[in-house]
Protein backbone atom coordinates (compact mmCIF):
# COMPACT_ATOMS: atom_id res chain seq x y z
CA UNK A 1 0.00 0.00 0.00
CA UNK A 2 2.31 2.45 1.35
CA UNK A 3 4.14 1.08 -2.01
CA UNK A 4 1.98 2.04 -4.70
CA UNK A 5 1.37 5.58 -2.89
CA UNK A 6 5.04 6.27 -2.91
CA UNK A 7 5.53 5.22 -6.42
CA UNK A 8 2.64 7.61 -7.80
CA UNK A 9 4.33 10.46 -5.59
CA UNK A 10 7.39 9.50 -7.55
CA UNK A 11 5.91 8.92 -10.69
CA UNK A 12 3.09 12.42 -11.38
CA UNK A 13 3.63 14.24 -7.96
CA UNK A 14 7.65 14.57 -7.40
CA UNK A 15 8.40 15.55 -11.35
CA UNK A 16 5.19 17.59 -11.39
CA UNK A 17 3.85 15.40 -14.55
CA UNK A 18 0.81 16.39 -12.36
CA UNK A 19 0.18 20.05 -13.17
CA UNK A 20 0.24 18.75 -16.86
CA UNK A 21 -2.17 16.65 -16.76
CA UNK A 22 -5.27 18.77 -17.30
CA UNK A 23 -3.35 21.27 -20.29
CA UNK A 24 -2.66 17.46 -21.47
CA UNK A 25 -6.66 16.32 -21.22
CA UNK A 26 -7.69 19.26 -23.47
CA UNK A 27 -4.74 18.34 -25.82
CA UNK A 28 -5.44 14.96 -26.30
CA UNK A 29 -9.70 14.97 -26.47
CA UNK A 30 -9.54 18.39 -29.01
CA UNK A 31 -6.12 18.22 -31.43
CA UNK A 32 -5.23 14.30 -30.96
CA UNK A 33 -8.20 12.27 -30.77
CA UNK A 34 -9.82 14.36 -33.87
CA UNK A 35 -6.61 13.76 -35.76
CA UNK A 36 -6.79 9.99 -35.42
CA UNK A 37 -11.04 9.81 -36.10
CA UNK A 38 -9.60 11.76 -39.11
CA UNK A 39 -7.84 9.14 -40.50
CA UNK A 40 -9.89 6.40 -39.61
CA UNK A 41 -12.73 8.11 -41.42
CA UNK A 42 -10.35 9.30 -44.38
CA UNK A 43 -10.98 4.84 -44.88
CA UNK A 44 -14.72 5.32 -44.92
CA UNK A 45 -17.87 6.21 -46.83
CA UNK A 46 -19.36 8.13 -43.62
CA UNK A 47 -22.40 10.02 -44.75
CA UNK A 48 -25.75 10.38 -43.67
CA UNK A 49 -26.35 6.69 -45.43
CA UNK A 50 -24.08 5.23 -42.49
CA UNK A 51 -20.59 4.66 -42.76
CA UNK A 52 -18.52 1.48 -44.63
CA UNK A 53 -14.77 0.62 -44.76
CA UNK A 54 -13.77 1.60 -48.08
CA UNK A 55 -10.69 1.48 -48.38
CA UNK A 56 -8.19 3.60 -50.06
CA UNK A 57 -11.17 4.41 -52.43
CA UNK A 58 -11.47 8.24 -50.63
CA UNK A 59 -7.54 8.46 -51.80
CA UNK A 60 -8.15 7.45 -55.26
CA UNK A 61 -11.51 10.45 -55.62
CA UNK A 62 -8.94 12.93 -54.11
CA UNK A 63 -6.43 12.62 -56.43
CA UNK A 64 -8.54 12.72 -59.52
CA UNK A 65 -10.78 15.63 -57.82
CA UNK A 66 -9.78 18.88 -59.56
CA UNK A 67 -11.33 21.36 -57.41
CA UNK A 68 -9.91 19.78 -54.50
CA UNK A 69 -6.30 19.98 -56.62
CA UNK A 70 -7.63 24.45 -57.62
CA UNK A 71 -8.33 24.78 -53.92
CA UNK A 72 -4.83 24.00 -53.01
CA UNK A 73 -4.02 25.85 -55.50
CA UNK A 74 -5.73 29.14 -54.21
CA UNK A 75 -4.73 28.33 -50.81
CA UNK A 76 -1.05 28.69 -51.45
CA UNK A 77 -1.60 31.92 -53.78
CA UNK A 78 -3.83 33.39 -50.65
CA UNK A 79 -1.42 32.55 -48.40
CA UNK A 80 1.77 32.81 -50.63
CA UNK A 81 0.74 36.43 -51.64
CA UNK A 82 -0.51 37.89 -48.62
CA UNK A 83 2.75 36.92 -46.79
CA UNK A 84 4.99 38.26 -49.59
CA UNK A 85 2.90 41.83 -49.21
CA UNK A 86 2.48 41.25 -45.59
CA UNK A 87 6.34 41.41 -45.20
CA UNK A 88 7.04 44.00 -47.62
CA UNK A 89 4.62 46.78 -46.04
CA UNK A 90 5.03 45.52 -42.23
CA UNK A 91 8.61 46.61 -42.57
CA UNK A 92 7.70 49.32 -44.53
CA UNK A 93 5.54 50.61 -41.80
CA UNK A 94 8.34 49.88 -39.17
CA UNK A 95 10.73 51.87 -40.51
CA UNK A 96 8.31 54.57 -40.80
CA UNK A 97 7.19 54.37 -36.54
CA UNK A 98 10.64 52.89 -35.46
CA UNK A 99 11.46 55.45 -33.12
CA UNK A 100 11.02 55.98 -29.85
CA UNK A 101 8.67 59.27 -29.72
CA UNK A 102 4.87 60.25 -29.18
CA UNK A 103 4.39 60.39 -32.37
CA UNK A 104 5.74 57.46 -33.42
CA UNK A 105 3.75 55.44 -30.56
CA UNK A 106 0.85 56.72 -31.11
CA UNK A 107 0.82 56.02 -35.04
CA UNK A 108 2.37 52.17 -34.13
CA UNK A 109 -1.55 51.75 -32.14
CA UNK A 110 -3.30 53.17 -35.28
CA UNK A 111 -1.39 50.80 -37.43
CA UNK A 112 -2.03 47.76 -34.81
CA UNK A 113 -5.74 48.52 -34.67
CA UNK A 114 -6.69 46.63 -38.09
CA UNK A 115 -5.00 43.57 -36.65
CA UNK A 116 -7.29 43.76 -33.27
CA UNK A 117 -10.59 44.22 -35.51
CA UNK A 118 -12.48 40.67 -35.50
CA UNK A 119 -12.30 38.48 -38.99
CA UNK A 120 -15.69 38.75 -39.22
CA UNK A 121 -16.38 42.24 -38.39
CA UNK A 122 -13.36 43.12 -40.67
CA UNK A 123 -14.83 40.92 -43.59
CA UNK A 124 -18.40 42.38 -43.08
CA UNK A 125 -17.29 46.13 -43.56
CA UNK A 126 -14.60 45.19 -46.46
CA UNK A 127 -17.70 43.55 -48.30
CA UNK A 128 -20.20 46.73 -48.08
CA UNK A 129 -17.19 49.11 -48.71
CA UNK A 130 -16.02 47.13 -51.80
CA UNK A 131 -19.49 46.45 -53.36
CA UNK A 132 -19.46 46.97 -57.08
CA UNK A 133 -22.85 49.37 -57.00
CA UNK A 134 -23.04 51.27 -53.62
CA UNK A 135 -19.19 50.66 -52.22
CA UNK A 136 -17.20 53.61 -51.06
CA UNK A 137 -14.44 52.00 -52.58
CA UNK A 138 -16.06 52.92 -56.36
CA UNK A 139 -17.47 55.88 -55.21
CA UNK A 140 -14.17 57.16 -54.40
CA UNK A 141 -12.35 55.53 -57.43
CA UNK A 142 -15.16 57.69 -60.20
CA UNK A 143 -14.52 60.68 -58.00
CA UNK A 144 -11.05 60.79 -58.70
CA UNK A 145 -11.89 59.80 -62.73
CA UNK A 146 -10.62 55.77 -62.45
CA UNK A 147 -13.25 53.44 -63.59
CA UNK A 148 -15.32 51.31 -60.84
CA UNK A 149 -13.71 47.83 -60.54
CA UNK A 150 -16.02 44.60 -59.99
CA UNK A 151 -14.01 43.50 -56.47
CA UNK A 152 -15.75 40.94 -55.55
CA UNK A 153 -17.64 39.05 -58.21
CA UNK A 154 -15.05 38.75 -60.67
CA UNK A 155 -11.43 36.92 -61.10
CA UNK A 156 -9.07 37.38 -60.23
CA UNK A 157 -10.43 40.49 -58.44
CA UNK A 158 -12.17 38.72 -55.94
CA UNK A 159 -9.26 36.64 -54.80
CA UNK A 160 -6.85 39.94 -55.21
CA UNK A 161 -9.62 41.58 -52.88
CA UNK A 162 -9.65 38.84 -49.86
CA UNK A 163 -5.99 39.08 -50.09
CA UNK A 164 -5.66 42.70 -49.27
CA UNK A 165 -7.98 42.79 -46.47
CA UNK A 166 -5.82 39.82 -45.24
CA UNK A 167 -3.05 42.00 -45.76
CA UNK A 168 -4.86 45.00 -44.08
CA UNK A 169 -5.41 43.16 -40.93
CA UNK A 170 -1.80 41.40 -40.39
CA UNK A 171 0.51 44.25 -41.04
CA UNK A 172 -0.07 46.22 -38.01
CA UNK A 173 1.36 43.43 -35.62
CA UNK A 174 4.23 42.30 -37.88
CA UNK A 175 5.26 45.71 -38.11
CA UNK A 176 5.65 45.53 -34.22
CA UNK A 177 7.85 42.42 -34.61
CA UNK A 178 9.77 44.44 -36.73
CA UNK A 179 10.14 47.73 -34.72
CA UNK A 180 10.94 45.37 -31.44
CA UNK A 181 13.45 43.87 -34.25
CA UNK A 182 14.88 47.10 -35.43
CA UNK A 183 15.03 48.65 -31.88
CA UNK A 184 17.24 46.24 -30.68
CA UNK A 185 20.31 46.43 -33.36
CA UNK A 186 22.98 49.09 -31.49
CA UNK A 187 22.95 52.35 -33.29
CA UNK A 188 26.64 51.63 -33.63
CA UNK A 189 26.20 50.13 -36.65
CA UNK A 190 24.20 52.96 -38.44
CA UNK A 191 26.29 55.76 -37.05
CA UNK A 192 29.56 54.15 -38.25
CA UNK A 193 27.91 53.02 -41.92
CA UNK A 194 26.78 56.78 -42.02
CA UNK A 195 30.54 58.34 -40.66
CA UNK A 196 31.76 55.42 -44.04
CA UNK A 197 30.02 57.85 -46.39
CA UNK A 198 26.98 55.37 -47.15
CA UNK A 199 23.73 56.72 -47.58
CA UNK A 200 20.02 56.04 -45.75
CA UNK A 201 19.66 53.04 -48.77
CA UNK A 202 22.87 51.66 -48.60
CA UNK A 203 22.70 51.98 -44.48
CA UNK A 204 19.18 50.17 -44.90
CA UNK A 205 20.53 47.66 -47.35
CA UNK A 206 23.49 46.93 -46.35
CA UNK A 207 23.67 47.17 -42.63
CA UNK A 208 19.90 47.26 -40.97
CA UNK A 209 18.60 44.98 -43.15
CA UNK A 210 20.89 41.99 -42.89
CA UNK A 211 20.58 42.51 -39.05
CA UNK A 212 17.08 42.31 -39.27
CA UNK A 213 17.50 38.42 -40.48
CA UNK A 214 16.33 36.54 -37.38
CA UNK A 215 13.23 38.62 -37.09
CA UNK A 216 12.61 38.79 -41.11
CA UNK A 217 12.40 34.74 -40.99
CA UNK A 218 10.16 34.96 -38.15
CA UNK A 219 7.27 37.58 -39.53
CA UNK A 220 7.58 35.18 -42.86
CA UNK A 221 6.96 32.52 -41.15
CA UNK A 222 4.38 33.65 -39.18
CA UNK A 223 2.41 35.37 -41.46
CA UNK A 224 2.81 31.89 -43.57
CA UNK A 225 1.24 30.11 -40.88
CA UNK A 226 -1.26 33.12 -39.51
CA UNK A 227 -2.83 33.27 -43.32
CA UNK A 228 -2.84 29.34 -44.54
CA UNK A 229 -4.75 28.63 -41.11
CA UNK A 230 -6.94 31.91 -40.68
CA UNK A 231 -8.17 32.36 -44.32
CA UNK A 232 -11.51 30.79 -44.02
CA UNK A 233 -13.64 32.93 -41.68
CA UNK A 234 -12.78 35.77 -43.75
CA UNK A 235 -13.11 34.19 -47.40
CA UNK A 236 -16.31 32.32 -46.38
CA UNK A 237 -18.06 35.74 -45.18
CA UNK A 238 -16.56 37.78 -48.31
CA UNK A 239 -17.10 35.59 -50.94
CA UNK A 240 -18.46 32.34 -49.89
CA UNK A 241 -15.24 31.11 -52.31
CA UNK A 242 -16.63 32.78 -55.15
CA UNK A 243 -17.08 33.46 -57.85
CA UNK A 244 -16.93 29.79 -59.14
CA UNK A 245 -14.42 28.61 -57.50
CA UNK A 246 -12.08 31.47 -57.43
CA UNK A 247 -12.01 32.06 -53.73
CA UNK A 248 -12.46 28.21 -52.52
CA UNK A 249 -9.50 28.36 -50.52
CA UNK A 250 -9.01 24.02 -49.14
CA UNK A 251 -10.57 24.86 -45.44
CA UNK A 252 -13.77 26.38 -47.01
CA UNK A 253 -13.42 23.39 -50.08
CA UNK A 254 -13.44 21.23 -46.66
CA UNK A 255 -16.12 22.82 -45.14
CA UNK A 256 -18.87 22.40 -47.94
CA UNK A 257 -17.77 18.91 -48.52
CA UNK A 258 -18.80 17.76 -44.95
CA UNK A 259 -21.33 20.43 -43.90
CA UNK A 260 -23.38 21.18 -46.98
CA UNK A 261 -22.94 17.75 -49.17
CA UNK A 262 -22.54 15.64 -46.07
CA UNK A 263 -19.57 13.24 -47.35
CA UNK A 264 -17.51 13.24 -43.84
CA UNK A 265 -15.55 10.52 -44.96
CA UNK A 266 -14.30 12.01 -47.51
CA UNK A 267 -13.83 15.54 -45.89
CA UNK A 268 -11.68 13.98 -44.03
CA UNK A 269 -9.36 12.82 -46.07
CA UNK A 270 -8.82 16.08 -47.84
CA UNK A 271 -8.40 17.35 -43.49
CA UNK A 272 -5.52 15.17 -43.54
CA UNK A 273 -3.71 16.31 -46.12
CA UNK A 274 -4.90 19.87 -45.27
CA UNK A 275 -3.08 18.50 -42.02
CA UNK A 276 0.31 17.26 -43.32
CA UNK A 277 0.66 20.49 -45.11
CA UNK A 278 -0.23 22.46 -42.06
CA UNK A 279 2.48 20.42 -40.38
CA UNK A 280 5.15 20.75 -42.61
CA UNK A 281 5.06 24.51 -42.41
CA UNK A 282 5.28 23.79 -38.48
CA UNK A 283 8.09 21.49 -38.61
CA UNK A 284 9.63 24.11 -40.54
CA UNK A 285 9.05 26.94 -38.68
CA UNK A 286 10.07 25.05 -35.49
CA UNK A 287 13.46 24.36 -37.72
CA UNK A 288 14.02 28.36 -38.05
CA UNK A 289 13.18 28.83 -34.26
CA UNK A 290 15.71 26.16 -33.11
CA UNK A 291 18.41 27.86 -35.25
CA UNK A 292 17.58 31.02 -33.56
CA UNK A 293 18.02 29.76 -30.26
CA UNK A 294 20.93 27.97 -30.77
CA UNK A 295 22.43 30.86 -32.60
CA UNK A 296 21.42 33.07 -29.51
CA UNK A 297 22.80 30.36 -26.84
CA UNK B 1 16.80 70.81 -44.03
CA UNK B 2 16.34 67.37 -41.62
CA UNK B 3 13.81 69.21 -40.08
CA UNK B 4 11.83 68.85 -43.57
CA UNK B 5 12.46 65.60 -44.22
CA UNK B 6 11.11 64.90 -41.08
CA UNK B 7 7.91 66.62 -41.67
CA UNK B 8 7.23 64.97 -45.13
CA UNK B 9 8.05 62.04 -43.39
CA UNK B 10 5.86 62.43 -40.26
CA UNK B 11 3.01 63.61 -43.07
CA UNK B 12 3.31 60.74 -44.92
CA UNK B 13 2.89 58.28 -41.72
CA UNK B 14 0.07 60.71 -40.38
CA UNK B 15 -1.80 59.71 -44.31
CA UNK B 16 -0.70 56.18 -44.13
CA UNK B 17 -2.00 55.58 -40.88
CA UNK B 18 -5.43 57.71 -41.54
CA UNK B 19 -6.21 55.04 -44.52
CA UNK B 20 -5.44 52.50 -42.41
CA UNK B 21 -8.14 52.90 -39.89
CA UNK B 22 -10.37 54.73 -41.98
CA UNK B 23 -12.57 51.32 -42.57
CA UNK B 24 -12.66 51.16 -39.30
CA UNK B 25 -13.87 54.77 -38.52
CA UNK B 26 -16.67 54.38 -41.64
CA UNK B 27 -17.86 51.17 -40.16
CA UNK B 28 -18.19 53.16 -36.63
CA UNK B 29 -19.91 56.19 -38.36
CA UNK B 30 -22.21 54.12 -40.47
CA UNK B 31 -23.42 52.53 -36.97
CA UNK B 32 -25.01 55.78 -36.39
CA UNK B 33 -26.90 55.93 -39.66
CA UNK B 34 -30.60 54.54 -40.76
CA UNK B 35 -30.70 52.05 -43.03
CA UNK B 36 -32.33 54.68 -46.11
CA UNK B 37 -28.79 56.26 -45.11
CA UNK B 38 -26.82 53.90 -45.58
CA UNK B 39 -28.31 52.72 -48.92
CA UNK B 40 -28.23 56.12 -50.75
CA UNK B 41 -25.50 56.23 -53.46
CA UNK B 42 -23.54 58.29 -53.90
CA UNK B 43 -22.74 57.54 -50.21
CA UNK B 44 -23.30 60.05 -47.40
CA UNK B 45 -20.31 60.68 -45.89
CA UNK B 46 -21.24 62.69 -43.08
CA UNK B 47 -24.64 62.59 -41.52
CA UNK B 48 -25.85 64.85 -38.39
CA UNK B 49 -27.44 64.09 -36.06
CA UNK B 50 -26.16 61.22 -35.43
CA UNK B 51 -29.35 58.47 -35.18
CA UNK B 52 -29.34 55.39 -32.93
CA UNK B 53 -32.08 53.01 -34.83
CA UNK B 54 -29.49 50.37 -35.22
CA UNK B 55 -28.51 49.78 -31.59
CA UNK B 56 -32.21 50.04 -30.71
CA UNK B 57 -33.28 47.46 -33.82
CA UNK B 58 -30.59 45.05 -32.27
CA UNK B 59 -32.45 44.91 -29.31
CA UNK B 60 -35.97 44.71 -30.32
CA UNK B 61 -35.79 42.96 -33.08
CA UNK B 62 -33.45 40.41 -32.08
CA UNK B 63 -32.17 38.93 -28.60
CA UNK B 64 -29.03 40.88 -28.74
CA UNK B 65 -29.23 41.16 -24.90
CA UNK B 66 -29.04 37.13 -24.90
CA UNK B 67 -26.24 37.43 -27.82
CA UNK B 68 -23.48 39.44 -25.55
CA UNK B 69 -24.77 37.55 -22.62
CA UNK B 70 -23.38 34.25 -24.42
CA UNK B 71 -20.59 35.55 -25.78
CA UNK B 72 -19.52 37.02 -22.52
CA UNK B 73 -20.29 33.64 -20.79
CA UNK B 74 -18.10 31.79 -23.30
CA UNK B 75 -15.30 33.93 -23.23
CA UNK B 76 -15.23 34.53 -19.58
CA UNK B 77 -15.22 30.71 -18.75
CA UNK B 78 -13.01 29.52 -20.91
CA UNK B 79 -10.24 32.33 -20.33
CA UNK B 80 -10.62 31.29 -16.78
CA UNK B 81 -10.29 27.49 -17.91
CA UNK B 82 -7.46 28.55 -20.11
CA UNK B 83 -5.66 30.91 -17.92
CA UNK B 84 -5.64 27.90 -15.12
CA UNK B 85 -4.73 24.84 -17.44
CA UNK B 86 -1.57 26.91 -18.79
CA UNK B 87 -0.37 28.28 -15.53
CA UNK B 88 -0.01 24.45 -14.19
CA UNK B 89 1.05 23.26 -17.86
CA UNK B 90 3.69 25.87 -18.10
CA UNK B 91 4.89 24.98 -14.74
CA UNK B 92 5.19 20.99 -15.83
CA UNK B 93 6.66 21.55 -19.31
CA UNK B 94 9.43 24.45 -17.75
CA UNK B 95 9.92 22.65 -14.15
CA UNK B 96 9.00 19.18 -14.56
CA UNK B 97 11.72 16.53 -14.27
CA UNK B 98 9.70 13.71 -16.15
CA UNK B 99 11.11 12.21 -19.73
CA UNK B 100 9.52 13.16 -22.88
CA UNK B 101 8.59 16.42 -21.33
CA UNK B 102 10.26 18.75 -24.35
CA UNK B 103 8.39 16.12 -26.82
CA UNK B 104 5.09 17.05 -25.09
CA UNK B 105 5.89 20.63 -25.57
CA UNK B 106 7.16 20.44 -28.71
CA UNK B 107 3.98 18.47 -29.85
CA UNK B 108 1.33 20.69 -28.31
CA UNK B 109 3.37 23.79 -29.59
CA UNK B 110 3.86 22.90 -33.19
CA UNK B 111 0.13 22.88 -33.34
CA UNK B 112 0.15 26.50 -33.39
CA UNK B 113 0.00 25.99 -37.61
CA UNK B 114 -3.28 23.75 -37.10
CA UNK B 115 -5.87 25.67 -36.42
CA UNK B 116 -9.69 24.80 -36.02
CA UNK B 117 -10.19 25.32 -39.73
CA UNK B 118 -7.86 23.08 -40.36
CA UNK B 119 -9.77 19.88 -37.91
CA UNK B 120 -13.25 20.79 -38.17
CA UNK B 121 -14.44 18.12 -39.68
CA UNK B 122 -13.17 15.53 -36.59
CA UNK B 123 -13.66 18.16 -34.77
CA UNK B 124 -17.10 19.00 -35.52
CA UNK B 125 -17.94 14.79 -34.59
CA UNK B 126 -15.90 14.91 -31.13
CA UNK B 127 -17.92 17.57 -30.13
CA UNK B 128 -20.95 15.58 -31.09
CA UNK B 129 -19.75 12.50 -29.25
CA UNK B 130 -19.24 14.72 -26.20
CA UNK B 131 -22.81 16.15 -26.49
CA UNK B 132 -21.97 19.58 -26.28
CA UNK B 133 -23.44 19.97 -29.82
CA UNK B 134 -25.96 23.07 -29.85
CA UNK B 135 -24.56 24.18 -25.94
CA UNK B 136 -22.57 26.99 -25.09
CA UNK B 137 -19.93 24.24 -23.24
CA UNK B 138 -19.14 23.20 -26.84
CA UNK B 139 -17.81 26.39 -27.73
CA UNK B 140 -16.13 26.63 -24.16
CA UNK B 141 -14.16 22.99 -23.61
CA UNK B 142 -12.75 22.45 -27.13
CA UNK B 143 -11.24 25.97 -27.23
CA UNK B 144 -9.50 26.08 -23.60
CA UNK B 145 -6.46 24.23 -25.10
CA UNK B 146 -4.49 27.06 -27.47
CA UNK B 147 -0.57 26.46 -28.48
CA UNK B 148 0.33 30.38 -28.16
CA UNK B 149 -0.75 30.18 -24.34
CA UNK B 150 1.16 27.15 -23.92
CA UNK B 151 4.04 28.52 -25.69
CA UNK B 152 3.70 31.96 -23.84
CA UNK B 153 3.57 30.09 -20.14
CA UNK B 154 6.31 27.62 -20.74
CA UNK B 155 9.25 30.67 -22.29
CA UNK B 156 7.21 32.70 -19.12
CA UNK B 157 8.06 29.83 -16.34
CA UNK B 158 11.28 28.76 -17.93
CA UNK B 159 12.36 32.64 -16.59
CA UNK B 160 11.44 31.58 -12.75
CA UNK B 161 14.67 30.70 -11.06
CA UNK B 162 14.69 27.28 -9.88
CA UNK B 163 16.71 27.99 -6.88
CA UNK B 164 13.53 29.48 -5.81
CA UNK B 165 12.02 26.15 -6.09
CA UNK B 166 14.74 24.43 -4.45
CA UNK B 167 15.04 26.72 -1.21
CA UNK B 168 11.21 26.58 -0.89
CA UNK B 169 11.44 22.45 -1.68
CA UNK B 170 14.18 22.76 1.72
CA UNK B 171 11.86 24.76 3.58
CA UNK B 172 9.77 21.86 4.09
CA UNK B 173 7.02 23.63 1.18
CA UNK B 174 5.08 20.60 -0.90
CA UNK B 175 4.67 20.81 -4.82
CA UNK B 176 0.65 22.26 -4.60
CA UNK B 177 2.15 25.19 -1.93
CA UNK B 178 5.23 25.40 -4.39
CA UNK B 179 2.52 26.46 -7.09
CA UNK B 180 0.39 28.46 -5.33
CA UNK B 181 2.63 30.35 -3.07
CA UNK B 182 5.35 30.89 -5.47
CA UNK B 183 4.63 30.80 -9.38
CA UNK B 184 1.33 31.72 -9.03
CA UNK B 185 2.37 34.93 -7.48
CA UNK B 186 5.32 35.02 -9.48
CA UNK B 187 3.00 34.87 -13.05
CA UNK B 188 0.86 38.13 -12.84
CA UNK B 189 1.79 39.59 -15.74
CA UNK B 190 1.59 36.30 -17.54
CA UNK B 191 -2.42 35.82 -16.05
CA UNK B 192 -2.85 39.47 -17.62
CA UNK B 193 -1.34 38.75 -20.55
CA UNK B 194 -2.86 35.27 -21.29
CA UNK B 195 -6.48 36.58 -19.82
CA UNK B 196 -6.33 39.67 -22.37
CA UNK B 197 -5.39 36.80 -25.21
CA UNK B 198 -7.77 33.98 -24.43
CA UNK B 199 -10.65 36.64 -23.88
CA UNK B 200 -10.02 38.38 -27.72
CA UNK B 201 -9.70 35.16 -29.76
CA UNK B 202 -12.78 33.75 -27.81
CA UNK B 203 -14.61 37.22 -28.84
CA UNK B 204 -13.50 36.86 -31.97
CA UNK B 205 -13.88 33.06 -32.68
CA UNK B 206 -17.07 32.18 -35.89
CA UNK B 207 -15.08 29.01 -37.10
CA UNK B 208 -15.96 27.14 -33.68
CA UNK B 209 -19.37 28.75 -33.24
CA UNK B 210 -20.32 28.09 -37.12
CA UNK B 211 -20.29 23.95 -36.59
CA UNK B 212 -20.88 23.83 -32.83
CA UNK B 213 -24.30 26.17 -33.02
CA UNK B 214 -27.35 26.03 -35.40
CA UNK B 215 -29.87 27.77 -32.86
CA UNK B 216 -30.70 31.50 -32.67
CA UNK B 217 -30.23 31.43 -29.08
CA UNK B 218 -27.54 30.25 -28.27
CA UNK B 219 -25.53 32.82 -30.91
CA UNK B 220 -22.34 34.71 -30.03
CA UNK B 221 -21.86 37.96 -31.25
CA UNK B 222 -19.56 37.25 -34.57
CA UNK B 223 -21.92 34.43 -35.32
CA UNK B 224 -25.51 37.27 -35.03
CA UNK B 225 -22.31 39.31 -37.61
CA UNK B 226 -21.84 36.38 -39.69
CA UNK B 227 -25.43 35.08 -40.08
CA UNK B 228 -27.91 37.54 -40.16
CA UNK B 229 -25.94 39.66 -43.12
CA UNK B 230 -27.89 39.47 -46.15
CA UNK B 231 -30.95 38.17 -44.58
CA UNK B 232 -33.98 39.74 -45.34
CA UNK B 233 -35.78 40.59 -42.03
CA UNK B 234 -32.40 41.99 -40.92
CA UNK B 235 -31.48 45.64 -41.66
CA UNK B 236 -28.48 47.21 -42.46
CA UNK B 237 -28.25 49.43 -39.96
CA UNK B 238 -28.47 46.56 -37.40
CA UNK B 239 -25.54 44.77 -38.93
CA UNK B 240 -23.76 48.26 -38.75
CA UNK B 241 -24.52 48.50 -35.35
CA UNK B 242 -23.48 44.71 -34.65
CA UNK B 243 -20.14 45.56 -35.95
CA UNK B 244 -19.35 48.37 -34.33
CA UNK B 245 -20.04 47.05 -30.91
CA UNK B 246 -18.07 43.61 -32.02
CA UNK B 247 -15.45 45.92 -32.78
CA UNK B 248 -14.89 48.26 -30.49
CA UNK B 249 -14.56 45.81 -27.08
CA UNK B 250 -10.99 44.37 -28.28
CA UNK B 251 -10.17 47.82 -29.48
CA UNK B 252 -10.98 48.92 -25.95
CA UNK B 253 -9.08 46.09 -24.72
CA UNK B 254 -6.31 46.92 -26.85
CA UNK B 255 -6.19 50.14 -25.57
CA UNK B 256 -6.23 49.73 -21.84
CA UNK B 257 -3.70 46.93 -21.73
CA UNK B 258 -1.29 47.61 -24.98
CA UNK B 259 1.55 47.51 -22.53
CA UNK B 260 0.61 43.91 -21.74
CA UNK B 261 0.12 43.44 -25.05
CA UNK B 262 3.75 44.10 -26.07
CA UNK B 263 4.99 41.71 -23.11
CA UNK B 264 3.50 39.27 -24.78
CA UNK B 265 5.13 40.30 -27.58
CA UNK B 266 8.23 39.96 -26.00
CA UNK B 267 7.38 36.42 -23.59
CA UNK B 268 6.71 35.14 -27.27
CA UNK B 269 11.06 35.24 -27.64
CA UNK B 270 10.69 38.01 -30.04
CA UNK B 271 13.97 39.94 -29.77
CA UNK B 272 16.03 41.50 -32.06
Amino acid sequence: MNKTKNFFYLKFIKNRFIFLIPLLTFFVLFVVIPVLLSIFMSFTSASFQGSQFIGLSNYQSMISDSYFWNSLIVTIEFAGMSTILVFIISLGIALLVQNENKFSSIMRVLFYLPYMTPLIVAATMWKWMLNYNTGIINFILTLIGLPAVDWLNSNPNALLSVIMVQVWGLVGFMAMLFVTGLQSIPSEFKEAAIVDGANKFQTFFSVTFPLLKNTSILVLVLSLAYTFSNSFALIYIMTTGGPGYGTTVTPLYIYQTAFTQYRWGYASTLTLFLLAMAIAIGLFALRVQNFRIRKRG
Amino acid sequence: MIYKSKLISRIFTLILAFVFISPIIWVVMASFKTTAQLETYPPSIFTWPPVISGFINIFTSMNFLGIIGNTLFVATVSTIITVFICLAGGYALSKGVFRSKDTLALLMIMTLFVGAQVIMVPLFFVIKDLHLLNSLWGLIIPAVFTPTGTFISLQYMKGIPNELLESANIDGANEWQIFTRIIIPLSTPLIAVLSIFSFTWRWNDFVLPLIVINNTKNYTIQMALGMYQGQYNISWDSIMAISAISLIVPIIIFLIFQKAFVRGLMAGGVKY
